[in-house]
Order: structure tokens, then C-alpha cells, then sequence
């Protein structure tokens, strides 16, 4: 397939840091891209899936960088992404935000958050991290229902850029796209810059870190900030999307799948969010269609399948630890090897 | 003013003996396999709606006596099926799975017995029971007793059982005690059928007093910050840090709830998280850990991070692999 010389031909700095650096890598991600461009034209009615998994997409790069790059485990993802889902809200129905100004300044907003809650990680690691960004879970969302009067619902007007206003998921699409590829862009450029490489030996052993001069400090809290700066955008871009939002959506529920797409998807991967979204919210949609399917076959099926979905998630999740904690990216690198070497086995 | 306080006290004690043996279940398993199962709380659910599915065909006591039968070999399961293959994985793998086996557990429960509050039929005495003046329910007290005969039990076990010994020498250090001859799977697998027989009799006593329902697997959260409270690895931190709990969520939490604001009582447990893991990270009892070189559990907390140096992101994976070889 992406047949590599057997040397290393790179003849410039320029060749040796481009992340796609053979021909059939630009060639496969130039087809992605105008794949996804044209995805109105083949995705039918499922173009509102294409939008959910653009936007967790987005969501779980940060939660990418954050556990996969930085191995600060966080179980409160999703309470960042209620923070930037309700800012928006906030900023565009009460304060008459545009768009375009309300996204940055929900991001910022988040990072804010994010870093603020990174302060503790100092000092809490691993397992007892886990724990306190699980309490911040539960009590960022007791803390939504409370300030919207108990409700914990509230609309969001429509995008406006211009004088176009968005309403129909196609429309939506392509505005979820640019975030999509823009926010996957930046994460992947982000690991390989200085920043990325100090996340790395933060992750690897944090103390080796210090003594090598980093200040952890301003990285874990820096880490937090991004990864909580990306879930605002989502937030922001699912409060646009959905024009309804309630505390249910960002519930404890959604943090975890956060962690279970970037798990699946391989966590230290920069494609990995992105497949980990893909396949997770293809899986539940497809749940979806194929429940119905088996149900009027085999009736007797019915008790089991309102929660089929997390049947199959918990399996999926195990299985994949067991056999393949590196996720899907790591499988996809697996098969490649296999097509490069066939028929030899090494 | 001070029969508020006075009920809250009996109340937050019985209800709390409750969330102290559920917490017990976390802090054993946690102390002898280094798990932090986030499963717990569907543990405690299985206990109670499988007790309530049984009572229906047989007696109270043989249906109490099956259900903790099942437990163990809920446990025994786990432990073989999911645990093993994952020993010395990373702790990320570790917390994400014992998630994934809460999806599976609730998920295959809502399938069976679907998703409505179910009650157990009249198997204790009715009406009020009055401590020194203060109006409880009888199955306050008698979670209460249950509970603290249990907790007594499991301490005697512990003290002069020679299992209970292997385990608590496994739980003081897992090399040491493999060394000396105690096998560490049998260890394992008891851990989790005790703590599953734990979250069981948990689930079973609370569901006497509230009936079951899907709301009852926050209980498992609850017992989390009992074991913080206490400290992870001490078992008798786990039971101060349940009664504790208990106490304060009944007294702070329902005055809060009656006088500043609605809906604080359920999120108590978590403030007091937050505060004891910013202020006192291992807890009142736990082993303050002192870090120093790497264990030989926890070499990594990432998945796929093992081989350092590279963080992923190197541009030809396929040596990698190929250095792994395919035992993945």
C-alpha cells in the first residue's frame, strides 16, 4: 500500500517534520478531505451523524492530549463541555454574540476553567486525579441545574455568520468541518512542538520531567486548559447544533464515552479521537437501525434491547483492553504491516 | 434544634453502617489487588434486584443466602474473565474496564428486571421504632445491627482465617507475600467475591429500607468517598469514613437541603471528596505514599505508552510493532 524506501531519503528539515511525509499518505488524506467535503452528497439523512461525530471529535482531541499525551486521567470530561455548551448559550442569547465571537470566547472561557481545575493535579495523581475530576463531574452539573433555577434547560438562537444564517444540518456540516479539521490540525502540530514534547515527558514520569527543567505546574495546568479549550468548542458547536440544551446531555454518561472513544480510537494516536468518535457514535447509530431489524424477526429480543448500546460499549470497551489497549489506531498500523510484509511474515 | 440533630445522628449512623460495608467491599479489593473497582455501585444494585427476584419463589433467608452465592460467583467471574488477563496493566486500562463492566452489569439488569423502583415484600416488622425518643425506622436498625455483625465478621475473618492472613499479607506487599507461597489469583479472586458479597448484603439493606432502584447505584459513588474519607487501603478507615459519611450527608446535607439550597444532601459525598483529596490526599487512616521509583503494578498509567521515548508519535510505527512482536 504506503510503500516506504528502505532508507531514509529525506533530503530537508521540511520533508522530515511533514506529518503526511509519502505520497499515498497526502493522496489517502486529499481523498479524506474531499470525502468529507462531499459528504452531503453521499451521507444522505445521516449527515446528523457526521455532525455528532465531528463534534465529539473535537471534544475527545482534547481529552486526546490531555490523557493520551499528558496521562492526567480525567473522568469529568464532559462537565467542560457543559461549561462551554452553556457559555455559548449565554454569550449568544443574552449577550447577542455572534458566532464567531462567541466560539473563541467560550473557548477561553473553558480554558480558564480547565486550568484552574488542572491546578490541583500537582499535587492528586492518577487514580485520586480520576477521582476529583469525577466529584467535579457531579458537582458542575449540580451547579447548572441550580443556575439555570432548577430546569437545568435552555435554548440557544441559531448561528448567524454574516448575513447566513445556519438551519439545516447540511448547512451545520460544513461549519462543523472546518472546526473539525482546524482543532484535528492543531492537536496533531501541537505533539510535535515543544509544548507536546514537554507533555510527553510530563506523561513518561513526571518528576524525571522537573528535573529536566520543565515547570510542571505550568504544563499539567497548561494541559488541562487545552484539553478543556477543545471540549468548549464542542460544547459550543453541540449548544448551536442542538438549540436545546439540557445538563442531561453532559451527564457523568458522556464523560465516559469521552474516555471510551479515545481509548478505543488508541490513545496516543493524533487520529485516534477521531476514529474513537467515528466508531462509537457508528455503533450506537447502527444499534439504532439494527434493534428494530432483529426485534421483528425475534420478538422474545425486546427485553434486552433498550440497553443494548451499553451492553455492546462495556463488551467493546473489554475486549479492546484485553486484546488491543492501543485502540483501533494501533489495529489500522497492525493491518497495514501485515498488507506491507504479505506474503512474509516479517 | 437538637432533635434535628439528635435524629440526624441515629439516622446518618444506620444509613451510614450501610455505606461503611459497601465501602469495606471497595477498601479490601482496592487493598489486596490495587483495583479501584467504579463498578461497585452496580455490585450493590445486582445484590438488591436479584434478592427481590428471589424472594418471590423462596424465603426470605434461602433468598438472601442464594443472592450472596451469586455474588461470589459474580466476583470469581470478574476476576477470571476480566481482571486476570489485565494484571499489571496500566491504570487507566484498569479504571476504564471496571467502567465498561458497570456498563454491562446495569445494562444486562435493565434488560432482565427493566428499569422501575421494585420493593421487597413485608419481611420485617412495620411501623416506627423510637431510640431514645427518636422516631427510625426498623430497617435503620436493622441494617444497622446487620451491618455491624458483618463488619465483626469480616474482621474476625481477617485476624484468624488463614485465607483472611494470605490476604492481608498480600495487601502489605503483593512480591513478598508471592514469595512466601500465598498465591496471589486465589487472593485476587477472594478479594472480589467479598467485595461483590459486600455490595450485595449493601444492596440488600438498603433496598429493605428504599426499595431498588437504578438511583441505588450512586450508593457505589457514595462508598468512593467513604474509602477517600478513610483512606483507600485501610479497611478500618473505609468504616469510620461510611458512618461518617452517613452522618454528615443526613445532618449538613438535609439541613442544607431544608434551609440554603435544594438537591445538596446527593451531592455531599462529593464536596467531602474534594476536600479531603485537596487537603489530605491519602485519606484519615490510609498509607501515605511516598514516592520513590517506579512499582512494578503501576510502571505506566497510559495504555500504549509502555516502550517510552517515541509517545506515539514517531512517523514508522512498524519497527515497534515488530520489536512487541504480537503478543500486543
Amino acid at each position: 500500500m504506503s510503500v516506504r524506501p528502505a532508507g531514509d531519503f529525506k533530503t530537508s528539515y521540511v520533508q522530515d517534520m511533514a506529518i503526511l511525509d509519502t505520497r499515498s499518505y497526502r493522496l489517502g488524506f486529499a481523498v479524506l478531505v474531499a470525502g468529507l467535503l462531499l459528504a452531503p452528497w453521499w451521507a444522505g439523512r445521516f449527515i446528523f451523524l457526521l455532525n455528532t461525530i465531528g463534534i465529539y471529535a473535537v471534544g475527545a482531541c482534547g481529552l486526546g492530549l490531555l490523557t493520551g499525551f499528558t496521562g492526567q486521567i480525567s473522568l469529568g470530561h464532559a462537565a467542560f463541555m457543559a461549561i462551554g455548551a452553556y457559555s455559548s448559550a449565554f454569550l449568544s442569547q443574552a449577550l447577542r454574540f455572534p458566532f464567531l465571537i462567541a466560539l473563541p470566547v467560550t473557548s477561553l472561557i473553558t480554558f480558564l476553567f480547565g486550568v484552574v481545575v488542572g491546578l490541583p493535579s500537582l499535587r492528586i495523581k492518577g487514580l485520586y486525579l480520576a477521582i476529583a475530576t469525577l466529584a467535579f463531574q457531579f458537582l458542575t452539573e449540580y451547579a447548572l441545574i441550580h443556575a439555570t433555577g432548577g430546569i437545568g434547560s435552555t435554548t440557544v438562537p441559531p448561528i448567524v455568520i454574516g448575513g447566513w444564517t445556519v438551519r439545516t444540518d447540511r448547512q451545520f456540516y460544513y461549519i462543523v468541518l472546518v472546526v473539525w479539521l482546524a482543532a484535528g490540525a492543531f492537536a496533531a502540530n501541537l505533539v510535535r512542538s515543544r509544548i507536546g514534547l514537554a507533555f510527553m515527558a510530563v506523561r513518561d514520569r513526571d518528576y524525571a520531567a522537573q528535573v529536566l527543567g520543565l515547570d510542571l505546574l505550568y504544563y499539567k495546568a497548561l494541559a488541562f486548559g487545552i484539553a478543556a479549550g477543545y471540549a468548549g468548542i464542542a460544547g459550543s458547536l453541540w449548544a448551536h447544533y442542538n438549540r436545546l440544551i439540557t445538563t442531561e446531555q453532559f451527564n457523568i454518561g458522556a464523560s465516559i464515552d469521552y474516555v471510551a472513544m479515545i481509548v478505543i480510537g488508541g490513545l496516543t494516536s493524533a487520529w485516534g479521537p477521531h476514529l474513537g468518535s467515528a466508531f462509537v457514535w457508528s455503533l450506537s447509530q447502527g444499534l439504532q437501525i439494527f434493534t428494530p431489524a432483529v426485534l421483528a424477526v425475534f420478538p422474545a429480543f425486546g427485553k434486552i434491547a433498550t440497553p443494548l448500546r451499553e451492553i455492546v460499549f462495556g463488551v467493546t470497551l473489554i475486549a479492546l483492553l484485553i486484546w488491543e489497549p492501543g485502540g483501533l489506531a494501533m489495529l489500522l498500523r497492525k493491518l497495514k504491516r501485515k498488507l506491507d510484509l504479505w506474503p512474509f511474515a516479517y | 434544634m437538637s432533635e434535628f440533630l439528635l435524629s440526624g445522628l441515629l439516622n446518618g449512623l444506620a444509613v451510614g453502617s450501610i455505606y461503611a460495608l459497601i465501602a469495606l467491599g471497595f477498601a479490601l479489593l482496592y487493598k489486596s489487588t490495587k483495583i479501584l473497582n467504579l463498578a461497585h455501585g452496580e455490585l450493590v444494585l445486582f445484590g438488591g434486584y436479584l434478592a427481590i427476584a428471589l424472594t418471590r419463589a423462596v424465603p426470605f433467608p434461602v433468598a438472601v443466602v442464594l443472592t450472596l452465592l451469586a455474588a461470589a460467583v459474580l466476583g470469581f467471574t470478574v476476576e477470571r474473565v476480566i481482571m486476570r488477563p489485565l494484571f499489571g496493566q496500566p491504570l487507566l486500562s484498569v479504571i476504564i474496564v471496571t467502567l465498561a463492566l458497570g456498563y454491562v452489569v446495569r445494562g444486562l439488569m435493565v434488560g432482565i428486571w427493566g428499569g422501575s423502583t421494585r420493593n421487597f415484600p413485608q419481611v420485617l416488622p412495620g411501623g416506627i421504632v423510637r431510640v431514645a425518643g427518636i422516631p427510625i425506622q426498623p430497617a435503620g436498625v436493622y441494617s444497622a445491627v446487620t451491618a455491624a455483625c458483618l463488619l465483626l465478621g469480616f474482621w474476625l475473618f481477617f485476624r484468624y482465617s488463614l485465607v483472611g492472613i494470605a490476604m492481608r499479607a498480600a495487601a502489605n506487599d503483593q512480591l513478598t507475600a508471592s514469595t512466601l507461597g500465598v498465591s496471589l489469583r486465589r487472593v485476587f479472586a477472594y478479594a472480589w467475591a467479598f467485595a461483590s458479597i459486600a455490595g450485595a448484603v449493601g444492596g440488600i439493606l438498603l433496598g429493605l429500607w428504599l426499595g431498588v432502584n437504578f438511583a441505588l447505584g450512586f450508593v457505589g459513588l457514595k462508598a468512593l468517598a467513604a474509602v477517600i474519607l478513610g483512606g483507600l487501603d485501610s479497611i478500618p478507615g473505609a468504616i469510620l469514613g461510611g458512618v461518617t459519611i452517613g452522618i454528615i450527608e443526613t445532618i449538613a446535607g438535609g439541613y442544607i437541603d431544608a434551609n440554603i439550597i435544594y438537591g445538596f444532601k446527593d451531592i455531599t459525598a462529593f464536596v467531602v471528596i474534594l476536600l479531603v483529596l485537596l487537603v489530605r490526599p491519602y485519606g484519615l487512616f490510609g498509607t501515605e505514599h511516598v514516592e520513590r521509583g517506579r512499582s512494578m503494578w503501576n510502571d505506566s498509567e497510559i495504555p500504549g505508552t509502555r516502550d517510552r521515548g517515541n509517545g506515539g508519535t514517531r512517523k514508522n510505527p512498524s519497527d515497534r510493532v515488530a520489536y512487541r512482536g504480537n503478543a500486543a
